[in-house]
């Protein structure tokens, strides 16, 4: 569905991505795992377009969207919850939520307010509050909604369990669930390794700006001294 | 009371039609952060389109709805194509190269409203209907200016239900809170901006149409509207709608009783509000601190000494310039005498902009007070030349610190508009204050006595203290206080954690910038023998903006070049017909080709160069 070739991103002068190279099959979950700094959010912008790659291929499906707009790839169906949620402030729920309204795509049926309420229950109640008036784990709900309301063929879910309370973390698995059940497919950006075993099927492991091991959650379980080499802190 | 009523709804009328016009100005801002310097020249358009249109239509109110009309798309037609052609290209060039830009169309659409409409004013003759009057409370009150007072709300209303109700505003107040995230969301923003930029010289549009029945279509009127809606828009709050219909309404009805109670104050009674409603609230009665919208803002590349090759360039041209009285006519040497003192007025104000981070819309006040100091040192207090040039930036950088007091504590546009407004306020003083000044007449015979009659020695004067002058500014900006006010500009937290007094740093910036501006100012002064009231005004402000981005803010070089090629351009123009179409469309051109100013990017192909070099 997704690939990239020996992608390069940076900012200004810093170069944060040297090369990362990856595959995502439709309807599985990859997750990105890494230390802080590898490079997961910048891979994250450089797919959705936020940040313009200096080389290397993305192919979603058969064409090459590395260096196209945001807008042209959001399009084509990757959608991109953000890792600061980015809730626009001044809009109320349900109004965050219509921004992300798209077509729906591929005979699937489309998202509505209605549909992400069931997903989100959490979020029902709170329509017509303004987006800077709820939670940090309500926002995060809205954001991935928001998103889920372009319905997009892929999501692009940036670190989703980062600060949330434990008994949002269990929302957030069962809404991933949820997804994949679809067949929405899914690259998850993470640092919660248990998190991320719970919701995912195959693992990449980032190391300054690279991919330095690549497996199924199984073998990821099984390899320990992966595991202590590439994440613990 | 009777007075009172009328002069109330005489005000909630103009307060109306400044409402159409900041109402456009306000939303092109809000999304895309542009500062839209020819706002003023859409207004005027939207004035000579509906002259053009409503002349030839039988005169029934419904033909002159229909005219109105007709002449709000064309003017936001004329808005769209000016976002596609021009601006679109800025979004990502620092915030003050799109007011340059946005200026060079102001001179260019004059000259094309000359050249298509001519230079006289265009009026239209008022049918019965329009000229009526009807009852109110017993008073009759002129019937057109009841149908302004009602358009003023009636389009806030369309413009709320717009931004609230409908899918359009709902993503256009989405763009002004994050814009790249609207884009990930699969949000096309170019349409989005276009249209928005659309509607906004629409409304600018539909308020020129609007005015005409009460006075004419003319040249003049650009300039007087854009800088009425700037200060309607920054007391109102930048961005925000119903602050601008506050500002409207404060602006227009205080306007009214002004002319009639105190008819000597109206000139600065708008910049007065202005002023004293950003001392209080320093983001206008309904704004918000100012985001940046722009989510990966570029870093400054950090101004580095001159290397061995510019300095020899430099000094080479210095040699050039000593040596020019020699071989140049009486008219050039004329022209580089006015280069010279444009280059300390443009160094001052880099000092401000480039490292200071301030970007004062006002500089000129100083280079006036320069001037005028100079001319009571000579007229009142009987002293020569040496008096007047210690005694004008005494005074200017005296006056920088009382005002600079108020303007550091500001940032972005609001420290722009504050600054204008002191500027405004200075130039109402020396136009007004007849029995001091001279008003409009200047004060003329301040030639210099003795040797520097002679204009050689009035031009070595000139280029002695220019060039000293901006040696000593450089100096400024690598010693420890030059360190510590860019620091305080890139990152004012760090800055204040490491224990910089910020306002205490761009003050002192700030009033070595007014003080250098006055010594230039007094020197023009000798040099043409005379000071007016428009060595303070807005142009005369515009032009030092002009110089320092046409060199290149972030250069040191940068305002030398950029005067230099400025003045000398103007001058070359200024004889040919059209030289504003010229001039703007130059200056248009120069900035879509040249973001970083013409130092900026030959600084730039030197680099490049030497990286090729083995």
């Amino acid at each position: 569905m997704l690939t990239v070739e020996n992608l390069h991103a940076g900012y200004g002068g810093a170069k944060i991505l040297t090369g990362v190279s990856l595959t995502i099959a439709p309807g599985e979950v990859l997750v990105l795992l890494g230390r802080n700094g590898a490079g997961k959010s910048t891979t994250m912008k450089a797919l959705i377009g936020l940040l313009r790659p200096t080389a290397g291929r993305i192919r979603l499906g058969t064409t090459d969207i590395a260096g196209t707009e945001p807008h042209r790839i959001a399009r084509l169906g990757l959608g991109y919850v953000p890792e600061e949620r980015r809730i626009f402030p001044d809009l109320t729920v349900a109004e965050n939520l219509e921004i992300g309204r798209r077509p729906p795509r591929d005979g699937r049926p489309a998202w509505t307010p209605e549909r992400l309420f069931t997903l989100f229950p959490n979020l029902g109640p709170l329509r017509d509050r303004p987006g800077n008036r709820i939670s940090g784990g309500e926002q995060q709900m809205l954001a991935i909604g928001r998103t889920l309301m372009g319905n997009p063929s892929l999501l692009l879910l940036d670190e989703p369990s980062e600060g949330l309370a434990p008994v949002i973390v269990d929302q957030m698995q069962s809404a991933i669930l949820a997804l994949k059940a679809e067949g929405v497919t899914v690259l998850l950006a993470e640092q919660n390794l248990a998190f991320a075993a719970r919701v995912a099927d195959r693992a990449v492991i980032l190391e300054t700006g690279r991919i330095v091991w690549e497996g199924t959650m199984t073998a990821l379980a099984e390899d320990h001294a992966a595991r202590a080499r590439h994440l613990q802190v | 009371m009777d007075f009172f009523l009328l002069q109330l709804l005489t005000g909630l009328a103009s307060a109306s039609s400044l409402f159409l016009v900041a109402a456009g100005l306000t939303v092109i801002f809000g999304v895309t952060r542009v500062v839209n310097f020819a706002h003023g020249s859409l207004f005027m358009l939207g004035a000579y389109i509906a002259w053009s249109i409503l002349s030839r239509l039988p005169r029934t109110p419904e033909h002159f709805a229909l005219g109105v009309l007709a002449t709000a798309l064309a003017t936001a037609a004329i808005g769209a194509l000016l976002e596609i052609a021009l601006l679109r290209r800025l979004y990502r060039a620092p915030e003050l190269l799109q007011l340059l830009a946005t200026f060079g169309v102001v001179l260019v659409v004059q000259d094309a409203a000359l050249w298509f409409w001519g230079p006289v004013d265009l009026a239209i003759s008022r049918p019965p209907w329009l000229r009526g009057a009807i009852e109110i409370a017993g008073l009759r009150f002129p019937f057109y200016d009841a149908v302004l007072i009602a358009v003023g709300p009636a389009v806030l209303g369309l413009l709320l239900l717009l931004f609230h109700r409908t899918r359009w505003g709902l993503l256009v107040r989405a763009a002004t809170q994050d814009r790249d995230m609207v884009a990930a969301l699969g949000v096309n923003q170019r349409v989005l901006y276009t249209s928005v930029f659309a509607l906004g010289a629409g409304l600018a549009g539909l308020g020129g149409a609007l005015a005409l029945p009460q006075g004419s279509a003319n040249l003049q009127m650009d300039l007087a509207v854009v800088t009425d809606a700037f200060v309607v828009v920054v007391v109102g709050g930048m961005g925000s709608l119903g602050g601008a219909f506050l500002a409207a309404l404060l602006i227009g009805v205080l306007q009214a009783f002004g002319i009639v109670l105190l008819p000597k104050i109206t000139l600065v009674l708008v910049f007065l509000v202005m002023a004293a409603v950003l001392v209080l609230r320093p983001h206008g009665l309904l704004g918000r601190p100012q985001t940046a919208a722009r989510s990966e803002a570029e870093a400054l590349a950090p101004i580095r000494p001159a290397g061995a090759a510019l300095q020899a360039a430099g000094l080479a041209s210095l040699a050039l310039a000593m040596a020019a009285p020699f071989v140049v006519g009486p008219y050039l040497l004329t022209v580089l005498t006015e280069a010279a003192i444009a280059v300390l007025f443009a160094a001052s104000l880099h000092l401000m902009m480039g490292p200071g981070g301030m970007a004062s819309f006002g500089h000129a006040a100083w280079f006036g007070i320069g001037a005028y100091a100079a001319a009571f040192a000579t007229k009142a207090l009987g002293g020569g030349l040496a008096t007047g040039l210690l005694l004008a930036p005494l005074a200017a950088g005296t006056m920088a610190l009382v005002i600079g007091w108020f303007v550091v504590r500001m940032s972005g546009v609001y420290l722009a508009m504050l600054t204008l407004a002191f500027a405004q306020i200075a130039w109402a003083v020396s136009f007004q204050w007849v029995e001091v000044t001279g008003g409009d007449n200047g004060i003329l015979g301040l030639w210099p006595q003795g040797w520097a009659m002679d204009p050689r020695a009035m031009y070595w004067l000139a280029l002695a203290l220019c060039v000293g002058g901006a040696l000593l500014l450089r100096r400024i900006l690598f010693a420890p206080f030059g360190f510590a006010l860019r620091a305080t500009r890139d990152s004012p937290l760090r800055a204040a954690a490491i224990g910089l007094d910020a306002p205490r740093l761009r003050l002192a910036a700030f009033a070595i910038a007014g003080a250098a501006a006055g010594l230039s100012g007094a020197v023009f002064a000798y040099a043409k023998g005379s000071v007016f009231p428009t060595y303070m005004a807005i142009p005369h402000s515009v032009d030092a903006l002009v110089a320092v981005l046409l060199g290149g803010v972030q250069t040191m070089a940068g305002p030398i070049v950029g005067a230099v090629a400025f003045t000398v351009l103007q001058s070359w123009l200024l004889t040919s017909e059209f030289w504003r179409f010229k001039l703007g469309l130059l200056i248009v051109l120069l900035v879509l080709a040249f973001p970083g100013g013409i130092a900026g990017a030959a600084a730039a192909a030197w680099n490049r160069f030497r990286r090729y070099q083995p």
